[in-house]
């Protein structure tokens, strides 16, 4: 996760898609356990959603770790 | 909220802001103080609303810079024109925000007073148009993500807590105002109670769109909410139409023995309602007085007919749909209390034709205060560059952001006050911090803990509902007057001259909002009243209306007119041409006309489009100002359809047409009760 991307000329570092991209998934996996009626097992929400995020981001940045090292 | 809440508030809210500083400082951010007051804008005591704020925030920051990146580089030769362009833009953001009366209206505030910022900032260095955008970006986005997060974690209060209580709330007094109406007869239901209670329904509406950005436990019941707006906003001219009947009956002198008993009844069993808990038995006892309510409206069938009669019928039907009206408000209040809310059978019906809902927007109001906003802002301008005023530039900023966040104001000049006290509090404290306690601070701990206290105290202060606007200004300017920024430095001219800057923007601001925006609350009353004439005209000609739409829109309006006919403290004097209620009551009566219209054996003959017709006339000559034969037509049409729905047999929907024709001509034509009594053969 070392590096930029050019995005139209600007450079990002590389995490901030990577965090765009897995708000956005863990945004649809709340939706999911949401209609299954998993969060009535969950005490806290606010912190089992943020846990979720932090999860799903370093899955990716592990992913793409090991993809482009 | 309780003490316990406001405490954990405020030091979820220091957290916040010790993260954001923290993150702000480790990523040599130019700008930490940014990150800082953020934190302080978003938040809410309740998280969905944080979250909410926070995602429109974001955005409206986002489209903002990227609009001053557009703007500045092609215009900078020319600062007038820069300025005009940034000015137009922010009156057409604040435009747009005040016809949008949803959170969302705060992501178009943004955008506007953004583009301000970052496009007047850079001015004189145009070359870093770029990295000042980003640098304001990332400085609000950082704020807003901590503020975000730490609110949704540390003990995080839901939204649907506080709109189960203000459901609670409405019930109870609606359940209070059927116990009270045998009492007052005569006087009709006061403005004090209308305002409560369509204000209640318009802050329940804006408080259930944050529930989309609830943390994830929270039940979403769009469909639930939706339906007992709907529930509600029929309540009140409901009532008000048994008033107006009593009335009527009570004018010509008759008797009314079996509405009074059931009146009686009702008002037993509302007062059971508005206990504490919305009980099992209660739901019970509502099928048996629409029961009594249906053997009373046979018995009065065989009495000799007569208007007496239809007046106590009519009321009858009024009160039946009242307490069915109040038992699903009592239904639905209770399926909201479930994790997986499901809706009575009958209710679910009526869920499914409730589409997407709007609030009345007001254009031309939305078009004064954008100007407004153009106005101070290029004023501002035009003291910077006219006058070479190096820091006017933050009191061109300081005009577009007070013009924009007071523009949805109904009284701007109100909150100017505060926040131009805000800001002199803030001075001395800053003063302190800046000059005694910041040459002894080394590194982030002592940092924080030196400012913890503080930052507890405007973060507690936030939670008092009187205080909350002050404290916010306090907490702003606080963070702008330390401008903590990673090397300290201290100049007392600049620190002076920046402040002073700011409070001049903010007043700018104030000037322009009042010499533009001030008007007569009676006129304004008059103007939304006429707004609301001609929806219930297009109403009764549209071919296929969606009547809950129109219901809430002309319920908004209700609560709006009150305020603004309670806000002139002479109600008693006001027009009696202004009746939101009684245009609600017209609304329900089409409606009546044409549910019955539409079901199968119906009573035939009934002159339904015609009259409808003659009603959309009536309130077009009445917006012209000139009464024309509109309103003879429509007491010819309806004497036509009460003499032609009499000679049905019995049946509901004989009942109903004639209860809504009853009551459309007590609303349309109240001067003049019928010579002959219709229905009489004559």
């Amino acid at each position: 996760m070392i590096g930029e991307v050019d995005l139209f000329g600007v450079f990002f570092p590389a995490v901030l898609p990577l965090a765009v991209l897995a708000f956005v998934t863990s945004l649809a996996m709340r939706v999911i356990l949401r209609r299954v009626g998993f969060y009535r097992l969950i005490w806290h929400a606010g912190l089992f959603d943020t846990a979720l995020y932090l999860v799903t981001l370093c899955a990716f940045v592990l992913a793409t770790r090991s993809v482009a090292p | 909220m309780r003490t316990m809440q406001k405490a954990t508030f405020a030091i979820a809210n220091t957290c916040a802001v010790l993260a954001a500083l923290y993150v702000a400082f480790a990523a040599n951010l130019e700008r930490p103080y940014w990150a800082m007051f953020s934190v302080f804008v978003i938040a809410k005591p309740i998280s969905g609303a944080v979250r909410s704020k926070a995602t429109y925030r974001l955005t409206g920051t986002l489209v903002g810079a990227a609009m001053a990146i557009i703007l500045v580089p092609p215009l900078v030769q020319a600062p007038a024109l820069l300025c005009l362009a940034v000015g137009i833009w922010v009156g057409l953001c604040v435009y747009c925000s005040v016809l949008d009366r949803t959170p969302r209206s705060y992501a178009f505030m943004l955008a506007g007073y953004t583009a301000a910022i970052v496009g007047f900032s850079v001015v004189n260095t145009p070359e870093s148009i770029f990295d000042t955008a980003v640098a304001r970006v990332e400085e609000i986005g950082l704020g807003i993500i901590c503020g975000a997060v730490a609110h949704s974690m540390i003990f995080p209060q839901s939204v649907t807590d506080e709109l189960k209580r203000r459901i609670k709330t409405v019930i109870r007094s609606c359940g209070q105002w059927i116990v009270d109406l045998p009492l007052q007869s005569g006087h009709p239901v006061d403005l004090l109670a209308q305002r409560s209670l369509a204000t209640a329904v318009t802050e329940g509406h804006l408080l259930y769109s944050h529930v989309a950005f609830e943390t994830s436990d929270a039940p979403r019941a769009r469909l639930l909410m939706r339906t007992l707006e709907e529930r509600i906003a029929v309540l009140l001219p409901r009532a008000s139409g048994v008033q107006r009947n009593l009335a009527a009956l009570s004018a010509i002198g008759a008797q009314h023995a079996a509405l009074n008993r059931l009146i009686a009844q009702v008002s037993r069993w509302a007062h059971a309602l508005a206990g504490d808990e919305i009980s099992a038995d209660a739901m019970h006892d509502e099928s048996e007085l629409q029961q009594q309510c249906a053997a009373a409206l046979e018995r009065l069938d065989r009495s000799p007919p007569g208007w007496p009669v239809l007046l106590e019928q009519s009321a009858i039907v009024e009160l039946g749909e009242l307490t069915q009206a109040l038992a699903d408000c009592g239904r639905l209040a209770a399926a909201l209390e479930e994790s997986n809310p499901r809706l009575p059978v009958a209710l679910e019906k009526t869920a499914r034709r409730s589409g997407s809902r709007a609030l009345s927007a007001d254009r031309g109001l939305g078009l004064l205060s954008g100007i407004a906003a153009a106005c101070a802002s290029l004023f501002a301008c035009a003291l910077w560059i006219g006058g070479s005023w190096p820091e006017g530039l933050v009191a061109a900023q300081f005009a577009a952001i007070g013009a924009s966040l007071f523009a949805a104001l109904d009284n701007p000049a109100e909150p100017i006050l505060p926040a131009v006290a805000g800001i002199l509090f803030a001075l001395p404290f800053a003063a302190l911090y800046e000059f005694a306690l910041f040459p002894r601070v080394h590194g982030f701990p002592s940092l924080a803990l030196v400012l913890s206290p503080a930052l507890l105290l405007f973060s507690f202060m936030q939670t008092f509902e009187r205080l909350e606007g002050t404290a916010l200004v306090l907490a702003i300017a606080f963070s702008g007057a330390l401008a903590l920024g990673p090397i300290y430095q201290a100049d007392f001219a600049s620190f002076l001259n920046t402040n002073a800057a700011e409070i001049a923007g903010l007043l700018l601001a104030g000037v322009a909002i009042l010499a533009l925006r001030t008007v007569d609350p009676l006129w304004n009353a008059r103007r939304l009243s006429r707004a609301g004439w001609k929806s219930l005209s297009r109403y009764a000609r549209h071919p296929r209306p969606s009547f809950e739409r129109w219901l809430i829109q002309m319920f908004d309006r209700l609560g709006l007119i009150a305020v603004r006919l309670v806000g002139t403290k002479r109600e008693s004097t006001a027009p009696a041409e202004i009746d939101a209620l009684r245009d609600l009551r017209v609304g329900l009566g089409i409606n009546a006309l044409r549910n019955v219209g539409t079901s199968p054996g119906a009573p035939s003959g009934s002159p339904t489009q015609a009259l409808l017709e003659a009603i959309a006339k009536t309130y077009e000559e009445r917006l012209r100002g000139l009464p024309g034969r509109a309103s003879t037509d429509v007491a010819q049409h309806i004497d036509a359809g009460i003499a032609a729905v009499c000679a049905q047999p019995p049946s509901a929907s004989r009942h109903a047409t004639l209860a809504a024709l009853t009551s459309l001509r007590l609303d349309l034509l109240p001067n003049q009760a019928p010579h002959a009594a219709p229905g009489t053969p004559a």
